[in-house]
């Protein structure tokens, strides 16, 4: 009877000891695979943003009420002498209106305060180098002011190079994206010594058992992959919560953005699809790697 | 079939458990190692099955050299050993027919192997119906007999017992070294530490005894003192 008694509390508090670590365990591959996931999906956001925009950036050169068709066309010549610009394109204020209303389809109140009129007409100036906007803004005598730049070019309001701002916008998400991932790779060398504990720690419980494995010649992986399996159990259950988390994030903060704010493209299902192989992959990696590193030494002859 | 040539063990808390010991078993002997608790012959066990190193000299079992075997090659070195000992050695988790089994699944044999085999050796330890039993439903002489059968099942050349009958009471201890004089008379070695007076006198074979760490007898036939 206390025989009976001493197996059956050493059994239930070794399990209860295992449980513990192994539920860390699990909850820190989970928080690190959904730290991880978050920062590829930022990442894959920021490309898409990036991809829309290039191909549409441009300088727009804003013109002084009232527009002097002189002045235009002599501006026209002066860019198109500049080997950097690829296109010049005339915006006057009726279509400047029509983009500012596609652009704030959402905001009803919003078009309807705007007077067409009061809407710049542009001239839009495409770069084949981007990059080298100053040469735009030299040969038209602008220097940084209020609203973007201020110019000496007759006829010419303000110029605002787009790119500037967006780039200002990427440095932010990027250094943001690096944050997170920082994060992530910190949480998920927690997650690894975690389930290196939960693996050390079945090896030592049942360590009886191991001795009568080795005694009747059972070689040391024979032994191993069980506990491998059963960290790898730990990961991926881990890591499936993620992935369901993830999913559950993005159908409730980007589908309402979605709707409101359809300008910018957003990410969708197939790109959180696409970062699944990247967490089952890392948490596969985590489990091995703690694994072997759990059983190390305590398996040798 | 088992030969160690000047063996000494110091353990490292400097207790010397071997001392300068040599000995040759052949093949299909039967030898008893005897001496009080504590003259080494557990230790003597162990160096046989590489779970400790000697200190000094070579240890030779089934024509390898024990302390030249790498890690890696001590699983098979121990598949050519049956090995019974004083608290059987189950896995608890396991049925009696799971446990003779096992011994055979670490060496790779197939299913067919295992379900021809186990059931017939579980026969002839007299445990044929018990195939599905756990081990704490067995008594003890049941639980050493599994262990026996654990240990022949493979065929081993060798089979290593250390106090087999410490833990049965005198007429089981009787049942189970009718069963390893029948293991021992199909050409199996065997070597048995034990410090059971009644068996060692009965069964009247070769005596080999230490006293601390040193041989002090050699004897064919011999009786406990
Ligand atoms: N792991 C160990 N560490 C230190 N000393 C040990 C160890 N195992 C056994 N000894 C000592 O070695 C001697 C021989 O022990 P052992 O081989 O178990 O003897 P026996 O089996 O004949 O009773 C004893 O003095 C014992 O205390
Ligand atoms: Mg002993």
């Amino acid at each position: 009877m206390a025989k009976l008694d001493y197996f059956f509390r050493e059994t239930t508090s070794g399990l209860r000891r295992n449980g513990l670590v192994a539920f860390a365990a699990i909850s820190t591959t989970f928080i690190a695979l959904l730290l991880f996931g978050l920062a590829l999906l930022i990442s894959r956001q920021v490309n898409i943003m990036i991809d829309r925009t290039t191909g549409n950036v441009e300088v727009a050169i804003y013109l002084s009420d009232p527009v002097n068709d002189q002045n235009v066309a002599s501006l026209r010549e002066t860019l198109m002498a500049l080997p950097i610009v690829a296109t010049v394109d005339y915006e006057n204020k009726q279509e400047a209106y029509e983009r500012f209303q596609d652009l704030f389809a959402n905001s009803r109140e919003l078009v309807d305060n705007v007077d067409p009129e009061a809407l710049p007409a542009s001239l839009r100036v495409k770069l084949s180098e981007p990059e080298r906007f100053q040469e735009v803004a030299a040969v038209l005598g602008c220097e940084p002011g209020r609203g973007g730049y201020v110019c000496a070019a007759p006829g010419v309001e303000t110029l605002v190079d787009q790119r500037e701002f967006l780039d200002r916008l990427f440095a932010v998400t990027r250094v943001f994206r690096v944050g997170v991932l920082l994060v992530a790779i910190v949480m998920l060398v927690s997650a690894a010594v975690l389930i290196a504990n939960t693996v050390r720690m079945g090896l030592f419980a049942r360590r009886k058992e191991i001795g009568i494995m080795k005694l009747v010649g059972a070689t040391n992986w024979r032994i191993r992959i069980p506990f491998l399996i059963e960290g790898l159990f730990e990961s991926l259950i881990g890591a499936v919560a993620a992935i369901l988390v993830l999913f559950a994030l993005k159908v409730a903060f980007i589908n309402p953005l979605n709707d409101s704010v359809q300008f910018v493209p957003w990410i969708v299902n197939r790109d959180v699809l696409a970062i699944v192989p990247w967490l089952l992959f890392a948490g596969v990696l985590v489990a091995i790697v703690a694994g072997l590193v759990g059983m190390r030494r305590f398996l040798d002859v | 079939m088992i030969s160690l040539q000047r063996v000494t063990k110091v353990y490292r808390n400097g207790t010397t458990a071997l001392d300068d010991v040599s000995m040759e078993v052949e093949k299909g002997e039967f030898v008893f190692i005897v001496g009080a608790s504590g003259s080494g012959k557990s230790t003597m066990i162990r160096l046989l099955l590489k779970e400790d190193e000697a200190t000094k000299g070579d240890i030779y079992v089934a024509g390898k050299n024990v302390a030249k075997l790498t890690a890696w090659k001590v699983p098979h070195l121990r598949r050519n050993i049956g090995t019974v000992f004083q608290d059987f050695k189950l896995l608890q988790d396991k049925t009696v027919f799971e446990n003779v089994a096992f011994a055979l699944e670490v060496i790779g044999k197939t299913k067919n192997v295992i379900d021809q085999r186990v059931p017939e050796i579980l026969d002839l330890v007299g445990l044929g119906d018990k195939l599905n039993n756990y081990p704490d439903e067995l008594s003890g002489g049941e639980q050493q007999r599994v262990s026996l059968a654990r240990a022949c099942v493979n065929r081993p050349l060798v089979l290593l017992a250390d106090e087999p009958t410490g833990n049965l009471d005198p007429s089981t201890s009787v049942d189970i070294m009718r069963l390893l004089d029948k293991v021992n008379r199909i050409g199996t070695t065997i070597v048995m530490a034990t410090h059971d007076q009644a068996i060692v006198d009965a069964m009247r074979r070769r005596v080999i005894e230490l006293e601390k760490g040193k041989v002090v007898r050699d004897q064919a036939r011999g009786v406990y003192s």
